[in-house]
């Protein structure tokens, strides 16, 4: 029996997979509905493969992986997501988790998935590969972040005020603006907050 | 193509104007300049002056002169010293004024040149206080001057009393101006009709009272269209009586001027271009007597209103004392009146884009809902299929599955209900649908969220409705999602101009431990923040209490 955490908030999607797995060779150990619930119940129950979500209501599911592969001995992860933008699908394929699923695919695609990564090889939906694909064509010719821009989404992803941001770097309020309009325009982010959301993955490309 | 001859006549007479126009610092130190030289002239060929202290009145009045041309020239380009200089020249002005009474008191005295300009020079530069101020010193002055030289060979009484009497007169005229300057100038005064307009006001209704108010008309209506349609819907205040209406036909014909004055009884009109002549017409060729009749009309004034998307006509009559000086105030008007009609659309747009904004985040929400649940209902049918396929009785889980999918179309209903809806609504209204949401996320979240409110009357505006809708949802999956809690009591109430939102849980709350400051949840916070509100967060093991603040009007930011 191969033993699963599945780390997904959303109830439906909790209660489906449940008995999908019962009379299967997978054994359901629990289900984390954040992010810090699924790092405490991954060190605890030291599960075979992780079904992971990316919506966390806590932090991204890409943030877990992230994590996990920085420490040793990691459970294989199939990454399962409603649907990512542009700048998840480049951090998802950076992180190369052994699989990714579409929560909108034909469900049987999540057991012939979960049967390949067990069986030591890797399954990407092929919507998902199609998209990365067109992602990265499109972050290639994109202008790059400098070091203060870099700077400068670190501190809005502390949840720095314009102005506290601007005593900080010892710029004008303004100034700030104009940064921060910079970077939204590069990274394709309309307000700070889905900047500081996206921060976290895009700052460590 | 060459300027044409007659162009260039034409440049050629207005280029002086031009060199005045909005100067009047160079206009006064330039009549000064002219003044003191010819007056220093007119004394010294008129053998009879001056009077006394003839080497003293000459060097004064080179000494006036020689100022005169530099002070015009420090400040012909240069408006700060203008500025500066304005008060002590003033006083040296009036001095000036004393000292020739003293010296020049014959029969040929050109004095009263001198007290023309620091009276003119007050009207210009300053309000009609001032000028009645310098008018007030000026007069005291020149009765002590006359006290002084009383009794001596060269004081005639008579001359003295008649040249007081012109001198009042003088000073009356020019407060005059001052006083009327402040009327023709209003349209530079807005702030008092800035303050206080919301988005739920009748701009209409506000321009109309405005204008009435101002002119002390005591009846006024304005109709308006968009541009390029005629002008239709109307807003009238006739004594105590307020009403809308609307017209068939055009009630100012097309060629009728911005401003003009007119009596329908008499079939009367008058206008006069911005500093132009006065032009009379019949009142028929410029409105439509019997969309006049109907409204009232008798001897008032028409300005027209012109705002970035309407078109219209400002009418106000029954207005006491009604001179040619109204055709300026009128255009004045007009121009108030389009400034409420924009001020008034600017809010409106402001507030359907926040609400516009909620829209979308909502309907981004309940596509994230939509597509989650489909997925789950198709995961559970595959599961279902497998069991079957292994012989199992799948008849409960087939129940259980018809059981959410009801569920979440009422869920469904609701939100495209909030999302349609485009009018504001009574507070137990939205008491009441947002009771109906607690049920359905009390069975989802399997806990118990209720709801209670104080009863206080209140309408609330679509976008408000729509992000309380939202904060309860996510107050009520954080509360279980981060606490764990089973028992959610949501409290509603109207406070002053603020809707009050408290949300208490027993869960383990957002403290992350002992010495841990406390994380707020951002979703809910970026919510009230974008809604222009305020929240406040008591969490310890065991209650939560979230206490958020919404403004009822206005929120749109």
């Amino acid at each position: 029996m191969t033993r699963v955490l599945l780390v997904d908030d959303h109830p439906m999607i909790g209660a489906a997979l449940e008995m999908l797995l019962r009379e299967s060779d997978y054994e359901l150990l629990e289900r984390a509905r954040t992010a810090s619930e699924a790092t405490k119940q991954i060190a605890n129950l030291k599960p075979d493969l992780l079904l992971l979500d990316v919506h966390l209501p806590d932090a991204s599911g890409l943030e877990v992986l992230r994590r996990l592969n920085k420490s040793r001995g990691r459970p294989k992860v199939i990454l399962l997501t409603a649907g990512m933008d542009e700048a998840q699908l480049l951090v998802a394929a950076e992180l190369a988790p052994e699989g990714m699923v579409l929560k909108t695919s034909d469900p049987g695609l999540l057991i012939g998935c979960m049967d390949t990564v067990v069986g030591g090889g890797r399954w990407i939906d092929p919507e998902i590969a199609e998209r990365t694909r067109h992602a990265e064509d499109r972050a290639a010719s994109a202008p790059p972040l400098t070091r203060r821009e870099r700077e400068l989404i670190e501190l809005v992803r502390q949840g720095l005020r314009n102005r506290d941001i601007a005593a900080e770097l010892g710029v004008t309020e303004g100034t700030v603006k104009v940064y921060l309009h910079a970077i939204f325009d590069k990274l394709r982010v309309e307000n700070r907050t889905e900047l500081a959301l996206k921060a976290a993955e895009l700052i460590r490309r | 193509m060459p300027p044409q001859g007659g162009d260039v006549l034409l440049q050629t007479l207005i280029a002086p104007q031009s060199l005045f126009k909005y100067q009047s610092g160079r206009v006064i130190a330039l009549g000064r300049v002219i003044l003191a030289t010819l007056f220093m002239l007119a004394v010294w060929l008129d053998p009879s002056e001056p009077v006394s202290a003839v080497a003293g009145t000459y060097s004064l009045l080179a000494l006036y002169a020689l100022s005169a041309i530099a002070i015009a020239a420090v400040t012909w380009r240069n408006w700060w010293l203008d500025a500066r200089l304005a008060v002590p020249t003033h006083a040296a002005d009036m001095a000036v004024f004393t000292a020739i009474v003293f010296s020049s008191n014959g029969t040929t005295s050109p004095f009263f040149l001198f007290f023309v300009l620091p009276l003119l020079s007050a009207a210009i530069r300053w309000s009609w206080r001032e000028t009645a101020l310098t008018a007030t010193v000026l007069v005291l002055l020149y009765m002590m001057a006359g006290l002084l030289i009383a009794g001596t060979g060269t004081f005639e009484l008579e001359r003295f009393i008649i040249r007081a009497g012109n001198l009042l007169i003088l000073s009356l005229l020019l407060i005059w101006f001052g006083i009327h300057q402040i009327r023709t100038n209003l349209f530079f005064r807005t702030e008092e009709f800035e303050t206080g307009l919301g988005v739920r006001d009748n701009p209409l209704a506000r321009a109309v009272g405005l204008a009435t108010q101002i002119t002390g008309a005591s009846a006024g209506a304005l109709v308006v269209g968009a541009i390029g349609e005629e002008p239709c819907d109307g807003f009238s205040v006739i004594g105590e009586k307020h009403r809308s209406f609307s017209v068939d036909r055009a009630l100012v014909r097309d060629t009728a001027p911005a401003a003009f004055l007119y009596d329908v009884g008499r079939d009367r009109a008058v206008t006069r271009p911005p500093q132009g002549r006065f032009h009379f017409a019949s009142a028929y060729d410029l409105l439509d007597f019997d969309e006049a009749h109907r409204l009232g009309l008798g001897i008032g004034l028409a300005s027209e209103v012109k705002t970035s998307t309407q078109h219209g006509w400002l009418l106000l009559w029954d207005i006491p004392e009604l001179s040619t000086d109204f055709i300026d105030l009128a255009r004045e008007l007009g121009r108030a009146a389009s400034f409420v009609l924009d001020r008034h659309a600017l809010f409106a747009a402001i507030e359907n884009g926040a609400a516009a904004r909620t829209r979308l985040s909502l309907a981004r929400d309940v596509h994230d809902s939509i597509v989650q649940f489909l997925a789950g209902a198709a995961f559970r049918i595959e599961a279902l299929k497998r069991s079957a396929g292994s012989g199992n009785a799948i008849n409960a889980e087939l129940d259980e599955l018809k059981r959410l999918l009801l569920e979440e179309q009422g869920e469904i209903r609701g939100f495209v209900l909030a999302l349609r809806r485009d009018r504001d609504i009574d507070l137990t209204e939205a008491v009441a649908e947002l009771r109906a949401l607690a049920e359905r996320l009390s069975q989802q979240w399997s806990v118990d969220c209720r709801i209670t409110a104080n009863g206080a009357r209140a309408s609330i505006p679509i976008r408000l409705q729509l992000d309380l809708q939202q904060l309860l949802r996510e107050a009520v999956a954080n509360a279980v999602r981060h606490g764990g809690a089973d028992r959610i009591d949501v409290a509603l109430g109207v406070d002053g101009d603020r809707l009050q939102l408290n949300v208490a849980d027993n869960g383990s709350g957002f403290a992350k431990g002992k010495g841990q400051r406390v994380t707020e949840p951002w979703s809910l916070k970026e919510r009230v923040e974008r809604a222009n509100g305020s929240m406040r967060l008591v969490s310890s093991p065991g209650s939560t209490n979230i206490t958020i603040s919404l403004p009822l009007a206005g929120a749109a930011a």
